[in-house]
């Protein structure tokens, strides 16, 4: 099982036409999201993106923008934890609608937060947890998750409770967990944001490695300048898109205006 | 849908372990998550009343808010997990207490209770929150005390008598010394609730939520 | 939320007796020695119980003394109450069989999830459910759930600790409104998170093929 997905599934990522709506009704929280803050009314319908269409081909893509500006819904498109109210998305291939679960086998997703994220409560516990579907025998499938854990430099937390690890740890833990199942396409919300300037580096230094194609959502420019193709998402929809540098150049134009 | 927005993945439901809606992963990690918060107040410190040293703690209060919060079907399956786990060996109950013996004690009756509790009252509180604009803390108070009162009490009279060893009146009268914490406890949950649904306000939101897109 | 981790007495590694022993052979010894302690009711009987758990804790499990005391120490508060309500009402001889009683129960269950790892104990519980497939239920969701539930323990009794602190800053720690509701909110968005984190992983979904899909 080493590594044959990469080579199947291209590593694109095709936006048509979207839009995402919500009922007006719905809770910021409720909705799942904390872009259901942008509001734009219309049959008692929020849009939190409209007009989306974008081919995602590059290895490493950041996505820069306000908060509430559809940044989490974009990335939640990808792996159709979302889904599109109009237009379709096609990850790996796949369409979301329709393929949702195929999809999410080939699109690893951390979260900011990986408390949230990890459920098990020891780490190799937890990567166990994400090789039951692929490897039946408990035995094997403990072996594995060590050897998980050690590509990742972290075999020594293999026993610890997650609530005893350090932020940087557990967003370490959080990325093994979902590189386990060798995903061709992964995608990172904020997965920075909780964490010192040394853990920082340091996860963004493994992100690196775990797929073809890292997308990733961050509010540090400096992040977002190390990637090959940058958008701004402003309002709900894509207000730039293009070079790191000119993308971070016009985001901050943005902010002052 | 319902409770769930973006997990799209299927229509979330009000359904069972084995009907044919399905639950989201999102239902099924709220079951537990609710299973786990009754848990957590069951274990912070009981006060033991009567003879038989029956403790009376906020165990209840989670119960109740299973119901009122979660509906019918999640608030009867997070209850019933709550219990699977605690008679399995996980120390979930009042007084870190667990396994099978609890069902050999004088407290057997109220902890099978608990389940049909949260059942009938997120029955009830799903009626009142469809139907009624004004007096809904009342309408929830009521829901979970009736629920309390019929499932709750009657069993748990039944468990001091059979394991126990009570005469039926000692334990009626035994059972009525919970009474009026059940009675605040229930106007608690009721307000506790309201709260919640505010925050979520499509936790029970009626059937089906036009198509997926809604979701997030 | 450091150090309430092991809060529930949750599998510490080892290499002991009990460590070795299959699970199945655990579950039916402790189900065995605690129905015989409640069923039989003697003072006898609940110091042979207290005795044989105490020592499948410390011979057979190697737990430290520590370990033991903080596994106890919980229960003291509401078995005190107990053994001296008891021993108030009926003498001291029941109040010693019903403290002593539940005493055993609890030790002897927590055999189990000390000395086997959580993987092993949710293998072990699906394996158990399996009969539910016939009914159209699914062994491993029961396992997952169950698995969310004993790791959402610690977070929500240390959002209620940290939460009665902040309800005390603010001078409400008398109102248990104040205290539980922002619980209870902040539980319900992180079932949805989990719920969240857990679709995203490929977990938690139902496997079977959705009709019309």
């Amino acid at each position: 099982m080493t590594g044959s997905t990469h080579d199947r599934d291209p590593p694109v990522i095709e936006f048509d036409r979207v839009a995402v709506r919500v009922p007006a009704d719905a809770g910021t929280v409720d909705a799942g999201t904390v872009d259901a803050r942008a509001v734009d009314a219309g049959d008692g319908q929020r849009a939190i993106l409209h007009g989306l269409t974008l081919s995602l081909t590059e290895p490493r893509i950041a996505i820069i923008g306000a908060n509430g500006s559809g940044k989490s819904t974009l990335l939640k498109l990808i792996n159709g934890l979302v889904l599109p109210s109009s237009g379709s998305v096609t990850s790996a291939g796949l369409d979301t609608r329709h393929r949702g679960r195929d999809v999410r086998r080939r699109v690893g997703f951390i979260f900011t937060d990986p408390l949230s994220q990890l459920v098990m409560p020891t780490g190799r516990e937890d990567v166990e947890l994400s090789l039951r579907g692929r490897i039946r025998r408990p035995a094997e499938r403990r072996f594995a998750a060590v050897e998980v854990l050690e590509r990742f430099g972290i075999a020594d937390l293999a026993d610890r409770s997650i609530y005893d690890l350090s932020g940087g740890e557990r967003q370490l833990l959080a990325i093994a967990v979902v590189a386990a199942v060798e995903p061709s396409i992964l995608v990172a919300d904020e997965p920075t944001t909780l964490l010192d300037l040394r853990n920082e580096n340091r996860v963004r230094e493994t992100l690196r490695g775990v797929a073809d194609q890292l997308i990733f959502t961050t509010h540090n420019l400096s992040f977002a300048l190390d990637s090959d193709r940058c958008l701004v998402v402003d309002g709900g929809r894509v207000a730039f898109d293009g070079a790191p540098p000119d993308a971070v150049t016009f985001y901050r134009r943005l902010c002052a205006a | 849908m319902h409770p769930t927005r973006q997990t799209i993945i299927g229509p979330a439901g009000k359904s069972s372990w084995h009907s044919r809606k399905r639950w989201t992963s999102t239902d099924l990690s709220l079951i537990a998550v609710f299973a786990a918060l009754i848990a957590a107040l069951a274990i912070l410190p009981g006060i033991p009343i009567g003879s038989l040293g029956v403790p009376i703690t906020l165990q209840t209060l989670g119960v109740v808010l299973a119901g009122l919060v979660l509906g019918p079907t999640r608030g009867f399956a997070a209850v019933g997990l709550y219990l699977v786990a605690g008679l399995a060996g996980l120390p979930v109950f009042s007084g870190f207490r667990s396994g099978f013996g609890v069902l050999a004690g004088p407290s057997a009756g109220y902890l099978l209770a608990f389940p049909f509790a949260a059942l009938l009252a997120g029955f009830l509180a799903v009626l009142i929150l469809r139907r009624a604009a004004r007096f809904r803390w009342i309408g929830l108070f009521l829901a979970g005390l009736t629920a309390s009162l019929l499932t709750v009490h009657p069993l748990g009279i039944a468990g001091l008598v059979i394991n126990g060893g009570l005469e039926v009146q000692a334990a009626v009268l035994a059972d009525a010394v919970f009474l009026p914490g059940d009675v605040v406890k229930n106007a608690l949950a009721a307000g506790i609730a309201l709260s919640v649904h505010r925050a979520f306000p499509r936790l029970l939101a009626p059937a089906r939520r036009p198509k997926a897109g809604a979701s997030s | 939320m450091r150090g309430h981790g092991n809060l529930l007495g949750l599998y510490v590694p080892g290499n002991s007796a009990l460590h070795r022993t299959p699970l199945w052979l655990k579950v039916l010894l402790s189900v065995l020695l605690s129905t015989a302690v409640l069923a039989a009711r003697a003072p006898e009987a609940t110091a042979a119980g207290l005795a044989v758990v105490t020592l499948a804790l410390t011979i057979g499990a190697h737990t430290p003394a520590v370990q033991l005391g903080k596994t106890v120490l919980p229960l003291l508060p509401v078995l005190g109450l107990l053994l001296a309500y008891q021993g108030f009402t009926n003498g001291p001889v029941p109040a010693f069989v019903t403290a002593g009683n539940i005493l055993v129960c609890v030790l002897a269950a927590r055999v189990l999830t000390l000395t086997t790892p959580g993987q092993e104990l949710l293998d072990g519980v699906v394996f158990v459910a399996r009969p539910v497939r016939a009914v159209g239920g699914d062994p491993e969701r029961f396992g997952l759930a169950l698995s969310i539930l004993m790791r959402s323990i610690p977070y929500l009794a240390g959002s209620l600790l940290d939460v009665r602190d902040a309800a005390r800053a603010r001078g409400l720690e008398r109102s248990v409104r104040a205290t539980v509701v922002p619980v209870v909110v902040s539980a319900v968005a992180y079932a949805h998170r989990t719920g969240e984190a857990l679709a995203a992983r490929g977990l938690g979904e139902d496997d079977r093929p959705t009709p019309g899909a």
